[in-house]
């Protein structure tokens, strides 16, 4: 079975208007994305996400390499057909009311009248704009947008979904029905490639992640296969009374929190944690928790990030 | 294909129908035809002709300039809000949306001249004037001039800021509104003259070709309140209309088909 998304050395270089300088957002971008999964696209702002997405949806021209879409090389109406795309920050006719977007876009898909009216009524419900229908978009709020271009993104049931920041500006509400809607559309057997500055999103629902930085894709696998599993530190928590002294027993921790008589720390992997909670009970405290702390996504994406802005200065060091 | 053309049509035609600059526009159109009325009271004789000249001039005047204003925002408005960005990927060419923008701009503008011709028959009914053949035929060719002069800012926008469109625009409407001055340099400026002016006949629409009254054509004085041109002159007016209309959006969808839309 072919990939949903094949992106090989894709590459962007723009020239300023004025001064012509050459600025290269896409430096040889490669990854994969199979049919089923869904893909979260990680990356600092300016790292190259929203230009590789524009670039896969036909809106940007490459300068060098290629990519395919559901089998089909760029560009491709064939693709289009069967894609649907939520752009980042929607912009969309403000004149027209969520009914008459959705009957835009099932219009230039082809759909049917009886079938853009049910249609329109079922995702305009699904996203939750049922008491906003006769509204005009200008006096929609942006998580409103963001349903709406959410909506007009599924008018047409995609197999391949690209999301460009779906969760930006939604409340947490919002962003809990995005992330169950974006499960569900993989339920249904779609492919859904969405980018997100939330990492604890990415890190709930998505199979396979890419991190990409200064133009370049640092690292790409699933979850598991990117975070260390090593242990990187307990994490304590215990009730102690405010008079206790706690000198002795933050001495050595790499991160101390205090909020009246609960104290939070983390100890080093190799403390001995046995003996930190027999002085902390001398002290009287009582234990809430004791956890190891594992690697998450955030520190992945940190270290990743690190790691090429080092690389990046010690080239321009060079140079 | 026609489906997604029409889609985009039927969205520009909702767009300008909504905005409320139109209504403004209709108020000119009214406004002109009173003036019409209380100029041609004022004149001493011809108070017909006069509101014929004036209502004619002025949806030549209003109409091309509507054009302008709404054609020069067509394109660049949909790059630079980047409603384009949820459009153009979906399953249509970049070509049938260009042509989409100016079919649905076609129709607001038909719609305005046939107010403004409507605003005018009454205009003249109320004078006691009938609309004659001259006066449709005239008709016919404003709108020809309007929808030429539309094609012109619609192909500027493709590549360029509204302002600057709006200036190339309105200098290509006035250079081809004087084609018969330009010919006559031709025939007796100095050579440098000469072959700018050749350049400017070639480059430019022949849009004073639309309003031929008090010109001379095939050595007949022509005037809509005499002897007018017959309807095969606006045929031929058409086609060279349309020839140009179909020119520049080939140009226009070539311009915008090589854009990026950042």
């Amino acid at each position: 079975m072919d990939s949903a998304i094949s992106v090989r050395d894709l590459r962007k270089t723009y020239r300023t208007p004025f001064r012509r300088k050459r600025v290269e957002a896409l430096r040889g971008v490669t990854f994969t994305v199979q049919r089923g999964q869904i893909f979260g696209f990680v990356g600092p702002n300016g790292a190259g996400k929203t230009t590789t997405i524009r670039t896969l949806m036909g809106l940007i021209k490459p300068t060098g390499g290629s990519a395919t879409i559901l089998g089909h090389a760029l560009p491709s109406r064939a693709a289009r057909e069967r894609l649907g795309f939520l752009p980042e920050t929607p912009y969309f006719y403000d004149y027209l009311t969520v009914g008459e977007l959705l009957d835009l876009a099932g219009r230039i898909f082809g759909l049917p009248s009886a079938t853009r009216r049910k249609r329109a009524d079922e995702l305009i419900e699904r996203v939750g704009l049922g008491r906003a229908r006769t509204q005009s978009l200008k006096k929609f709020s942006k998580g409103m947008l963001q349903r709406a271009g959410l909506a007009q993104a599924l008018m047409n049931d995609p197999e391949l979904v690209v999301l460009d920041e779906p969760m930006s500006g939604l409340d947490p509400i919002g962003r809990k029905e995005v992330r169950d809607l974006i499960v569900e559309l993989r339920e249904q057997g779609k492919t859904v490639f969405f980018s997100s500055h939330i990492l604890t999103d990415i890190e709930a629902i998505a199979d396979r992640v890419a991190i990409i930085a200064r133009g370049q894709l640092q690292a790409e696998g699933t979850p598991a296969e990117l975070i260390r599993r090593t242990v990187l530190g307990i994490d304590v928590a215990v009730r102690i009374a405010n008079a206790a002294d706690i000198t002795e027993l933050v001495d050595g921790a790499t991160r101390v929190h205090r909020a009246g008589d609960e104290l939070s720390l983390t100890l080093a992997t190799d403390a001995d944690v046995d003996a930190w909670l027999a002085r902390a009970r001398e002290r009287g405290a009582r234990v809430v928790a004791v956890t190891p702390r594992h690697e998450t996504l955030e520190d992945l994406f940190m270290r990743e990030i690190a790691t090429a802005d080092s690389s990046a200065a010690a080239k321009e060091g060079r140079v | 294909m026609t489906h997604r053309i029409w889609a985009i049509a039927l969205n520009t035609f909702r767009e300008a129908a909504r905005i409320r600059v139109l209504y403004g526009i209709l108020v000119l159109v009214f406004g002109s035809n009173l003036f019409a009325i209380v100029l041609g009271e004022m004149s001493i004789r011809d108070a017909d002709r006069v509101a014929r000249d004036v209502g004619l001039a002025s949806i030549s005047l209003f109409g091309s300039l509507t054009a302008i204003f709404l054609g020069v925002f067509l394109l660049y408005t949909e790059v630079q809000r980047r409603t384009i960005h949820a459009i153009v990927c979906k399953p249509i060419e970049r070509w049938e949306f260009v042509v989409g923008k100016y079919l649905g701009m076609a129709c607001v503008l038909s719609v305005l001249v046939g107010v403004f011709a409507l605003a005018m028959t009454a205009m003249l009914l109320y004078q006691g004037v009938g609309v004659s053949g001259a006066i449709a035929r005239a008709l016919v060719l404003a709108w020809f001039e309007v929808l030429t002069v539309a094609a012109i800012a619609i192909f500027f926008s493709s590549f360029s800021t509204p302002f600057l469109s709006g200036i190339f625009a309105l200098a290509i409407w006035v250079i081809g509104r004087l084609t018969p001055d330009i010919e006559l340099a031709i025939r007796t400026g100095s050579p440098w003259i000469k072959s700018t002016a050749q350049v400017a006949l070639w480059i430019v629409p022949d849009v004073h070709l639309f309003s031929p009254s008090g010109r001379v054509v095939e050595g007949v004085a022509t005037s809509v309140h005499g002897a007018f041109v017959d309807w095969s002159y606006v045929g031929l007016a058409g086609l060279h209309g349309l020839g140009y209309i179909v020119f520049l959006l080939a140009l226009a969808c070539v311009f915008f088909h090589r854009r990026d839309f950042a």
